[in-house]
């Protein structure tokens, strides 16, 4: 199985100014893939090449396996584009004909009132697109990405602009599309807990270049630098927690209240830190993992990058 | 070619249910009513006087030719003014063109088809107004007083073809300014290249009245269809998505 999305190097150049820089990522089928990065950071410029609106200055990029210069390599790709793209003056029904038939699609009618139903527009289907609100809007563009039934979306900040209730059904929907569905989704947003909520890969870009890329929950380990909170039924003695303290290779780094924190060294497991206090006769009540939020990691890799 | 089909249809339809095409089937139907009624009155009043038909066929021929070449003129250039950049302006500034350019459609169907369906909608409104002056000079006053119907062949093929094809030549250059620059680039092309047309046509009715139902008269506007057509599709190598997105976003690449 091909990779859905395949960047191999990509730099774009516009004038003098480089927006992209040696970008190199992959997202694999099924993925639901966030794609985070400040503003002007390349995260549209990246969308528009994947959609072939704008060319390659160099690299390879391939879209299903196909090279993205071909235009034929987005029949199975649906997209929603920073501006949603509707035309105001048809109803919702006449934009997803339009374009369920630039796609080729023979018979749209039954795909198009399952996918109004999908995004709860069907009672909305006959009025004119200019008389929406924001959010039914982003709807119905997510709607017309999915009209052609497409194995691959790339959506461009898809709940920008949405009051919050209107970004909750647009989560909803994409969550539909992703888990329901089985559709690989490339998502790019500056909504960090939009992002940790729907995807399990992201991808984080500044000033044109990935400066972090992998699988959330393996990135938010390592960035979380392997911390262990130990809650205890009873705040430990003094001395207990001096001995603690001593034995380095356990990372104590600090105590509130009842709760412990370890930052242990590299092969100390969190169950050898357990049966440590157990045989030290401490009840604990509560033992966690700490995982880093991608706000953290977001602000951790932005805050490294910037200029002195 | 199917995508293409698919954006001529979608674009004939919007211009069907535009304000500005009911604007332009009022005026158009003011002009061809104006020239229906008027013409015939004058050319019975001038038939009434008992002219011989060897003496009023080449004035009659000369007449016509005025008729048949204004009337198209007029009426694919207003359609022109009116829709070739409008549109177009509208889609880039608020971002369908963007989606559109996104889906497999390549930048040369949407070029063309766009164009196509300007042209198509301004020529069939051209035709039924050519047809029925034409059809008013004839059976009106015409026919029953010389008992003939005129219209030279080459007046016909001007009218029909050859200026309807310069009409399309000038309509894919302007769409195709208008997709890679600023739209106001498109329309002043058509606006100029209109004028001059209307300009062209204006001095040899006036002053060389006798080339009107000739070939050459013909031929000249085929050889101007096909040079401005060359220059078009020349021209479109320009025409990528890239360069229509960066100028939507204010970037003349």
């Amino acid at each position: 199985m091909s990779d859905a999305i395949r960047l191999e190097g990509i730099s774009k150049q516009l004038g003098k100014r480089e927006i992209l820089r040696d970008v190199s990522f992959t997202v694999k089928q099924g993925d639901v893939f966030g794609y985070l990065g400040p503003n002007g950071a390349g995260k549209t410029t990246t969308i528009r090449i994947l959609l072939g609106l704008l060319k390659l200055t160099s690299g390879k990029a391939t879209i299903l396996g196909e090279d993205v210069s071909r235009d034929e390599a987005r029949r199975t790709v649906g997209f929603v584009l920073e501006s949603d793209g509707l035309y105001d003056n048809k109803t919702a029904e006449e934009n997803l004909w339009y374009f369920a038939r630039i796609y080729g699609m023979a018979e749209p009618a039954e795909s198009i009132d399952r996918i109004l139903n999908l995004v709860e527009l069907r009672d909305r289907a006959k009025d004119k697109v200019g008389t929406y609100s924001k959010g039914m809007r982003q709807r119905l563009a997510l709607a017309r990405a999915m009209t052609h039934n497409p194995e691959l979306l790339v959506l461009d900040e898809p709940t920008a602009g949405v009051d919050p209730s209107g970004q909750i059904e647009v989560r909803e929907v994409i969550l539909n599309m992703a888990y329901k569905e089985g559709r690989t989704i490339f998502l790019s947003s500056h909504n960090l807990d939009e992002v940790q909520r729907i995807c399990n890969r992201i991808a984080l870009i500044d000033r044109g270049e990935i400066k972090l890329y992998g699988e959330l929950e393996q990135l938010q380990r390592e960035m979380s630098g392997n911390e262990v909170e130990v809650e205890t039924t009873e705040a430990i003695a003094e001395p207990l927690f001096a001995e603690l303290k001593s034995l380095s290779h356990l990372g104590l780094r600090e105590r509130k209240d009842k709760v412990l924190t370890f930052v242990p060294q590299e092969g100390v497991r969190t169950p050898d830190i357990v049966s440590l206090l157990v045989g030290r006769g401490v009840a604990i009540e509560e033992v966690s993992k700490k995982e880093a939020s991608l706000e953290e990691i977001y602000s951790a890799i932005l805050k490294e990058v910037e200029p002195s | 070619m199917k995508g293409m089909l698919v954006v001529l249809q979608n674009d004939v339809r919007d211009i069907l249910h535009s304000n500005g095409f009911l604007l332009v089937a009022v005026i158009m139907g003011i002009i061809t009513v104006g020239t229906a009624v008027g013409l015939p009155i004058a050319l019975n009043w001038w038939l009434a006087k008992g002219v011989a038909w060897e003496e009023a066929k080449p004035l009659l021929e000369l007449f016509m030719g005025l008729a048949v070449n204004y009337v198209p003129l007029i009426v694919l250039f207003t359609c022109m003014a009116t829709w070739a950049t409008e549109p177009i302006a509208k889609e880039k500034g608020k971002g369908p063109i963007e989606s559109l350019l996104a889906t497999p459609l390549t930048a040369r169907a949407v070029w063309i088809g766009k164009s196509l369906s300007i042209f198509l909608t301004a020529y069939i409104i051209g035709l039924i107004a050519t047809l029925i002056v034409i059809l008013a000079m004839n059976l009106a006053s015409i026919l029953p007083a010389t008992g003939h119907f005129v219209l030279p062949l080459p007046e016909a093929f001007t009218s029909f073809l050859f200026l309807p094809s310069l009409m399309f030549a000038l309509i894919l250059s302007g769409v195709l300014f208008s997709l890679i620059t600023n739209p106001s680039i498109g329309q002043t092309i058509i606006i100029t290249v209109g004028v001059l047309l209307l300009q062209v046509v204006g001095q040899v009715g006036g002053r060389f009245l006798w080339l009107l139902p000739s070939w050459d008269y013909a031929l000249y506007n085929l050889a101007g269809a096909a040079l401005l057509g060359m220059i078009a599709f020349y021209l479109s190598r320009t025409l990528t998505k890239e360069r229509i997105i960066l100028s939507s976003k204010g970037r003349w690449a």
